[in-house]
């Protein structure tokens, strides 16, 4: 039995597959995945769900006893969880693939929106034209990027060199230039946010300033020069502007902090048993598969 | 064993699953619950009407998360909202970042437009797929907002650095703005920019906050039956490590504070023990 369940094993889970082996793989996991697609769509409704249940609950079980079982040693019970943890880079690839084929579905929604926009030539259409253009030429040169792969010494202007580049000038040239453009705004964002924020409108926003202020100030060098003439020990040396600051950030707003992440980490684990139990109510999880 | 599975977790987590199961079962066994109220969520009627009012339609955004705890919460949370616009016609954009989640909540949409009576009114391009590059996101989420006018945006799910941006943009349109994210680090910025704001485990509460549902509603005291178990905990944490570090010269005093210190560690300290 043993050495049955170690086969079956090896035979789901083989380290290494070469050749023809893995033509043999890749055909049975899309037999097997039409396979069970359909045999979920034939059975009834009220039973469809039932079966979701059982695979919901086997998912979270999983991966509950992967974290919790202690690993390590060589008893039974560490065996089994070693196992497990063995297993999860198969289940991380199964969530990996789910994930590329909804990618398609995403890409083709954005064809569809910005194909509906050329047509009709809707106000902006020269931006869906743009995305068009940017899709394809970056698809292509990609392809032929990794298509014909220089070698170390290949000399500048050979095939694989030049779509490289190409592909460099349209990925790191625009691509991660216009990201960087897009992430600077939040500097002057910030600034125009903190002007509103600290308008003092009631006592809260005027306590709320101050206490933002001591924290500016205690972070430039200009407010440690402020109170530089306070001693550096004893009890005034609390009132320097460089401590109040640390002790701000160190105890109060730690405090605070630590209490929301508790009341957060209950709310997702109440979340997380709802669904891993099928109690969840509202939207789609109370609705006939 | 690892770091985090000590026997302590194990008695912990157990205790706090009891409370949340105790609390589902008693409120699906017809239990009256209280639950207070949220500002950020009563407003959504206010909200609703507003884009009804002028015409222009309602934004949603559902962050840069997936497919997990957080996402399945932003699409609970919008399914109720799609259902308060559908009763006034109001159209919701929802500009997904991540591919699993568009394919959700293009279900979650339809189904919620056909819970409320009016599915001819889902229109497949209001749920958009943009991109799952953070700030390509950002800049279309912020175009939409500028060409569409919106008069409403709700940001329910993970955000990270765009979140500002996102939320300025919907000042500069006048869009009324609700937000809410378990992201510690952005509920500042949604503070200073948005109008409402809801804070850490709200997040979680709006459904159950919204729907009224017994089972959510049950969970949700059973979730504040566990904080209070945590508070406790911490509570005695504190006392023991400050009696820890108390020293008296007066030898009864020092005999008790032995006596205190020894109990509170073999009966509870060694069990938390700092896991650096």
């Amino acid at each position: 039995m043993h050495a049955f369940l170690l086969n079956l094993k090896h035979l789901l889970f083989p380290a290494a597959v070469h050749g023809w082996h893995l033509w043999v793989y890749i055909a049975g996991a899309i037999v097997v995945g039409i396979g069970a697609l359909f045999a979920l769509m034939s059975v009834p409704p009220r039973y469809r769900k039932i079966v979701v249940v059982i695979i919901t609950f086997l998912g979270g079980l999983y991966f509950s006893l992967e974290f919790l079982l202690p690993h390590g040693g060589h008893n039974p019970v560490a065996g089994f969880a070693n196992d497990l943890t063995h297993a999860k880079p198969s289940v991380a690839d199964a969530a990996l693939i789910i994930g590329s084929f909804t990618l398609l579905l995403g890409t083709s929604n954005l064809f569809q929106i910005h194909g509906k926009a050329v047509r009709k030539k809707t106000a902006g259409w020269g931006n869906s034209l743009a995305f068009f253009i940017s899709f394809f030429l970056i698809l292509i040169v990609g392809f032929l990027k990794d298509a014909y792969t220089p070698t170390g010494n290949a000399p500048m202007g050979a095939k694989g060199t030049v779509y490289t580049e190409i592909f460099s000038v349209l990925f790191n040239g625009f691509v991660q230039n216009l990201d960087a453009a897009m992430f600077s705004l939040v500097a002057f964002y910030i600034v125009s946010a903190a002007y509103r924020a600290f308008r003092v409108k009631s006592a809260e926003a005027g306590f709320m300033m101050v206490t933002a202020a001591i924290v500016m100030l205690g972070l430039v060098p200009v407010g440690a020069l402020l109170t530089n003439w306070l001693p550096h020990t004893g009890p005034l040396a609390s009132l320097r502007l460089e401590r109040m600051t640390l002790w701000i950030l160190t105890w109060p707003n730690m405090a605070v902090q630590r209490a929301i992440e508790f009341g957060l980490s209950v709310g997702y684990l109440a979340m997380s048993l709802r669904i891993w139990l099928s109690l969840e109510r509202g939207s789609f999880f109370d609705r006939q598969l | 064993m690892t770091e985090f599975a000590n026997p302590m977790t194990y008695v912990v987590e157990g205790v706090l699953v009891f409370f949340i199961l105790w609390k589902i079962l008693s409120a699906r066994r017809g239990r009256d619950l209280f639950i207070r109220r949220i500002p950020g969520l009563s407003v959504l009627d206010e909200a609703v009407g507003r884009a009804t009012e002028m015409g222009r339609p309602m934004l949603y955004v559902p962050g840069l998360g997936g497919l997990d705890i957080v996402g399945l919460q932003a699409m609970s949370i919008m399914s109720h909202i799609i259902k308060r616009a559908a009763n006034y016609s109001t159209r919701v954009i929802v500009p997904l970042c991540d591919p699993v989640l568009y394919t959700v909540a293009e279900e979650v949409a339809k189904d919620s437009y056909s819970t409320a009576g009016v599915p001819e009114m889902y229109i497949s391009d209001d749920i958009r797929y943009l991109t799952n590059q953070q700030f390509a996101w950002a800049s279309g989420v912020v175009g939409i907002q500028h060409r569409e006018k919106v008069a409403t945006a709700f940001y329910f799910g993970w955000f990270a650095a765009e979140a500002l941006i996102l939320a300025e943009n919907g000042q500069m349109v006048g869009a009324i703005q609700v937000a809410g994210t378990p992201s510690i680090i952005q509920i500042p910025f949604f503070l200073a920019a948005c109008d409402y704001t809801i804070i850490g485990d709200e997040y979680y509460a709006a459904s159950a906050y919204l729907s009224r549902e017994p089972t959510l509603l049950g969970s949700l005291v059973g979730q504040d039956y566990c904080k209070i178990l945590m508070m406790g905990i911490v509570l005695l944490g504190v006392i023991g490590v400050t009696l820890a570090g108390v020293k008296s010269h007066w030898l009864p005093l020092q005999h008790v504070l032995q006596h205190v210190n020894y109990v509170f560690n073999e009966c509870f300290l060694k069990y938390f023990a700092r896991s650096s």
